[in-house]
């Protein structure tokens, strides 16, 4: 089975392995252990010693922390127990008017904002834009992601969380 | 009347007994032990890739004998073999998602007694594309033969086209004037259509007097059972090398094999837990000619999505919480949902190949009963259900991205497939004869964006995973308009740190004919469809249509003046206003409107896919070079993603990166200024949803998933704090 570096994965993560390489891991046989390559790499990046458990957007991780585990900028902040929506807990920009759904579709055609609105969920401290929804006026806001943490580690990775 | 099948048992029984063993075993057809694969692996394997090359080849061989540009030129055609229960056991590439609707049509002709009327012999022709019997629109036509050998019934080959024309209320194959199942086109419903390796003259008759352009359809079932026979027939020679009672065995390990593949895929890309998604489809009909007034003309369909993954490798799907079947062409039938379903997993994790329906088997699916994804009244139209599967599975692609990228398998993660609009067409060709015609140039949009890179332009749809757009000499030799442009739309894809792929545009000049109707479908203009990832946005909305009519397009070019080539950037005017005279028509929505002729310009614009990640981190120097190519503009590579270009000596954009990083730095401080906690957002509209402050289209939408769902009922109110019944007045 395939194996790669871990410079390799940063590269891939990053987005800077040149396409040839990347094109050959997409074709072949996955790397068994990538996930903790992975996590590694991830890391490295942050700039915080909490243990990455999983990492859950692009710049999004549910880690191990004094407060117990919790989703985290990649920043540092965090948005508390990672059973909980992190969204709940971020800061907001919505798109409800033409003037503002302009701004991101210059040249185009654009939606009914009495139909659709934009939801830019964003981080309070460094101003990531971490998620957007697209949705109705009134629609609650999506839960995207609950993981089975738990039974990840235990039955998948083999390694049970503590 | 089949003198023996294989097994002792006729094949009603042998189907039951089958989904028997599956039940109580977990395993399918009770194959629990993979023997003939733990005898010999190697031989195994060879055995299902020579399967897979008989259908690869007969797919191509049939291209070649189909008269439709859909098929002959992007390729819209799969073909499969199945074991005599009507399980997939390898398949061609191609328009996968009909991989399963056919086992589905195989399955009901068996339940419904066609062994005993009308008989199962060697040598039948049965063909379907009624949806509710299995297919997922009336254009997409399967035909089936069974195998025989040594008198036993061993399994069936199948073949599906995409036909260009359907012979509905509007011209094509899409009928987006459908509004019940009998203005949908021709329906052949599970019939014997042909005996002795031929097509009976009766139905070659009926389809020749029922079709605006027989030929494409006519030719194409020819094409089927060419491609069926051949593939029949290498089967029968495999069966002659390896025995009858290999076959048997070894064509059912291949399927439990698929099976636990795909259960094993799932755990080793994946994480368990609740993935959730919605998408939105609206559609704007009011005013337009031709629809009966039997629903509301414009309406709203919210599209909400979980997908569990077990710790055992089950993917279950739930659409909980969607909205009613209504009398449009967009409904879609639990076949068509497995197809959806099917041709997505074929994508994203069954990457080498060698699936199969096990693939299907170890996926759940759960529809509401009465929604549009499985009515409870089979007489509602399905002609253009892509418009609600595409979104919908886009949010699958989405959902299963993030498990890909929770997991570390970046490069599998994919913004995913978009909802692209149509354009079908009718009446008298160039050439003075009637036609009829699908446009498959829309089998080449922009796919969503990748989490490591940029999106495909103009070279993804979900349907067909080899999209091609076909050659433009060839679509003018099919209908009677010309290419005067075709171009890329810069900013179709979603904005993100990785922007989806663009679409492009066409811009035809109406030729040789005084009866042109064109029509098209799939066309969700007041919402965005194509969602974003990880902070990407989505890919803009389905763009209006421009046309003029009495143009003075042939003056100008006796002049040799500049004709439009696009509708360009500014959407308050566009090119054509600009350079043509004649009568402006701008149209949002499906374009049903009066025939065009000689003279007139028509200009259709497919979508882009959605981005992914955050705008400010978008690389500078890429920016610079979509822009200079045509995939960005100036103003939204500095107003959208912050990055300041300068012009190099020759004129080519070139990024500033240090006044980009100053630019970003004041976007992000102003993104933080602009923003509110969550948290007070939902107070300040807690009232309005109290109220029920909203379009009318929007009510209604949350009035019907109210009524329809216990689950949406709960969680909308849970949610907002708010009596969801009491605020939408539902009983
Ligand atoms: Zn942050």
């Amino acid at each position: 089975m395939s194996s790669y570096s871990k410079e390799v994965i940063a590269d891939l993560v990053a987005g800077t392995l040149p396409w040839p390489q990347t094109r050959r891991i997409m074709s072949a046989y996955k790397d068994d252990d990538r996930f903790f390559k992975y996590v590694a790499v991830l890391q490295d990046r942050v700039g915080w010693q909490d243990r990455i458990l999983l990492p859950v957007s692009d710049h999004l991780f549910i880690c191990e922390s004094a407060e117990g585990r919790v989703t985290k900028c990649e920043c540092g902040h965090s948005f508390g127990d990672y059973r909980k929506n992190w969204k709940l807990a971020a800061s907001i920009v919505v798109r409800d008017s033409e003037e503002a759904l302009r701004e991101i579709y210059p040249n185009s055609d654009l939606p009914d904002p009495e139909w659709m609105e934009i939801r830019e969920f964003i981080c309070p401290e460094c101003g990531t834009l971490h998620e957007v929804e697209a949705a109705a006026p009134g629609y609650p806001i999506v839960h995207d992601f609950e993981p089975d943490l738990e039974g990840f580690y235990r039955d998948w990775l083999g390694q049970p969380l503590g | 009347m089949l003198d023996k099948p294989a097994s002792a048992l006729r094949i009603r029984e042998r189907l039951l007994e089958s989904e028997r063993l599956m039940e109580e075993t977990g395993c399918y057809d009770g194959i629990t032990e993979l023997k003939l694969r733990n005898q010999d692996p190697l031989k195994f394997e060879t055995l299902h890739t020579k399967l897979r090359a008989y259908c690869v080849s007969a797919r191509e061989m049939a291209r070649r004998i189909s008269a439709s540009p859909g098929v002959r030129e992007v390729g819209e055609m799969v073909v499969a073999i199945y074991t005599p229960e009507g399980d997939a056991i390898a398949l061609s590439n191609g328009i996968m998602v009909h991989v399963h609707t056919m086992s589905r049509f195989i399955k009901w002709m068996i339940r419904e007694g066609y062994e005993e009327n009308p008989g199962i012999r060697d040598g039948d022709i049965f063909a379907n594309n009624d949806a509710f019997i299995g297919t997922v629109q009336v254009p997409d036509v399967m035909d089936v033969v069974p195998i025989f050998h040594s008198g036993k019934l061993v399994g069936w080959a199948g073949a599906v086209c995409h036909e260009l024309e359907a012979g509905g209320i509007t011209p094509g194959g899409d009928v987006a004037l459908a509004q019940e199942r009998f203005t949908e086109g021709l329906f052949v419903c599970a019939e014997k259509v042909g005996v002795d390796d031929e097509l009976r003259r009766d139905y070659v008759i009926r389809c020749e007097r029922n079709l605006r352009m027989p030929i494409y359809w006519v030719l194409d079932e020819k094409a089927k059972v060419a491609s069926c026979i051949d593939m029949r027939e290498s089967v029968k020679a495999l069966i002659d090398e390896i025995g009858l009672d290999s076959w048997m065995q070894i064509s059912k390990e291949f399927i439990e094999e698929g099976r636990r593949a795909q259960l094993a895929r799932t755990r080793q890309l994946t994480v368990p837990g609740i993935y959730r998604g919605h998408t939105f489809y609206g559609h704007v009909t009011a005013g337009k000619p031709g629809y009966q007034p039997l629903g509301d003309p414009d309406w709203l369909y919210n599209m909400p999505i979980e997908m569990e993954i077990t710790t055992d490798g089950k993917i279950v799907m739930d659409f909980e919480g969607t909205q009613p079947w209504g009398y449009h062409s967009m409904n879609c039938t639990p076949a068509g949902m497995d197809g959806g379903m099917f041709v997505t997993l074929t994508q994203h994790m069954n990457f080498e190949g060698l699936v199969n329906d096990g693939a299907w088997m170890a996926t759940e699916l759960k529809l509401p009963a009465g929604t549009w994804t499985n009515p409870d009244n089979e007489m509602v139209a399905t002609a253009t259900s892509w418009a609600l599967l595409l979104p919908a599975y886009g949010v699958f692609q989405r959902l299963l991205s993030r498990s890909f990228i929770a997991r570390g398998f970046v490069e599998e993660a994919f913004v995913g497939q978009v909802n692209s609009p149509m354009i079908e067409m009718g009446g008298t060709s160039q050439y003075g004869t009637p036609f009829g015609m699908a446009h498959f140039e829309c089998a080449a949009a922009g796919s969503g964006a990748l989490a490591i890179k940029d999106g495909l332009d103009t070279a993804y749809v979900g349907w067909n995973p080899e999209s091609d757009m076909g050659n433009i000499e060839i679509w003018e030799q099919n209908m009677p308009m010309l290419y005067i442009g075709r171009s890329i739309v810069p900013n179709s894809g979603g904005a993100g740190k990785y922007r989806g792929g663009c679409s492009f545009l066409s811009t035809w000049l109406i030729s040789k004919t005084d009866h042109l109707r064109l029509v098209t479908s799939e066309h969700s203009s007041r919402v965005f469809d194509n969602g974003g990832l990880c902070g990407g946005y989505p890919a803009p909305t389905c763009q209006k249509h421009r046309a003029v009519r009495d143009s003075n397009i042939f003056e100008l070019a006796g002049k040799g003046e500049p004709l439009p080539h696009h509708t360009g950037t500014n959407p308050h005017r566009s090119e054509l206003e600009i350079r043509l005279e004649g009568e402006q028509v701008t149209v949002e929505g499906p374009y049903i409107t009066a025939p065009h002729k000689t003279g007139d310009v028509f200009t259709h614009s497919y979508n882009g896919g959605g981005g992914y990640g955050d705008v400010l981190e978008r690389d500078p120097v890429k920016t610079a070079w979509d822009v200079e190519n045509g995939f960005l503009t100036p103003e939204a590579a500095e107003g959208v993603f912050g990055i300041v270009l300068d012009e190099d000596a020759e004129g080519f954009p070139v990024a500033n990166l240090e006044a980009t990083k100053r630019h970003r730095a004041e976007m992000r401080a102003a993104r933080l200024a602009r923003a509110k906690p969550v948290s007070d957002w939902i107070a300040s509209e807690r009232e309005r949803v109290r109220a029920a402050d909203f379009a009318p289209e929007v009510k209604k939408m949350y009035a019907s998933a109210i009524r329809l769902s216990p689950r949406f009922t709960r969680d909308f109110s849970d949610f907002w704090g708010v009596d969801g019944k009491a605020a939408f007045g539902v009983e």
